[in-house]
């Protein structure tokens, strides 16, 4: 049962509490520590049909240098598409968007450098085997920030994903994923 | 120049040579750009 409404004078058991504190939306599946100076990450058993869509963050590491950082889905290789639509912060007005046009990757999840990195993006059904897509990817840059989102156009369930760095490496800190519970 | 490495969980090795083709043939470079602002 997700939810449960207690009424006046009811015994608040060990047993509803236990399990109603668990029942949150966002559930914590498994964290990964990025080791030293790698071009990219694979985090393997993430995905199950305990869950449609997930929460995935990168935070707590460095990049070798102003690094866009992207993202694979189960290893594939092709049939990434993705757009990006930034501004820097001395011109706020002025739009610039860039993408992927069936790619070998997301290119455009997150940013690093030497003093951060941010991924945070929700994936929407890479277990199912259906067209897999991310949103409100969060991009803030140094000089520019923005926001994206993608579509991965293969109807392939996959279990893991890699957090890429499109050029140079990454280290340290932390890739976390959490799942939306479903009931 | 040196390849880079990989992470698969907590298993953090050196690419291999048809890793690094792969990588490089995505547009990868060492160093990334100042920014893509600049």
């Amino acid at each position: 049962m997700a939810i449960k409404t207690f009424t006046t004078g009811e015994v608040l058991t060990a047993s509803d509490t236990n399990t109603y504190l668990a029942n949150s939306g966002l559930v914590y599946i498994k964290q990964q520590t990025v080791g030293s100076a790698v071009s990219s990450v694979t985090v393997s058993s993430a995905f199950s049909s305990t869950y449609d869509n997930y929460k995935i963050i990168y935070s707590g590491g460095t990049a070798s240098s102003l690094n866009t950082l992207g993202m694979t889905i189960g290893g594939s290789s092709t049939g990434y598409y993705s757009i990006v639509h930034y501004s820097t912060f001395s011109s706020p007005t002025v739009l610039i968007s860039e993408g992927n046009n069936n790619a070998a990757s997301w290119s455009y999840v997150g940013y690093g450098s030497a003093n951060y990195t941010s991924v945070s993006i929700d994936l929407i059904n890479p277990f199912a085997a259906l067209y897999t897509t991310y949103g409100a990817g969060a991009w803030p840059a140094v000089t520019v920030a923005g926001t994206s989102s993608g579509i991965h156009q293969v109807a392939t369930s996959y279990t893991s994903f890699a957090i890429t760095s499109v050029s140079g490496t990454i280290s340290g800190g932390t890739i976390y994923v959490y799942g939306y519970r479903k009931a | 120049m040196t390849k880079p490495n990989i992470q698969i969980d907590d298993e953090i090795r050196e690419m291999t040579e048809e890793e690094y083709a792969e990588l490089l043939a995505t547009g990868w470079t060492e160093e990334g750009p100042d920014d893509l602002a600049d």
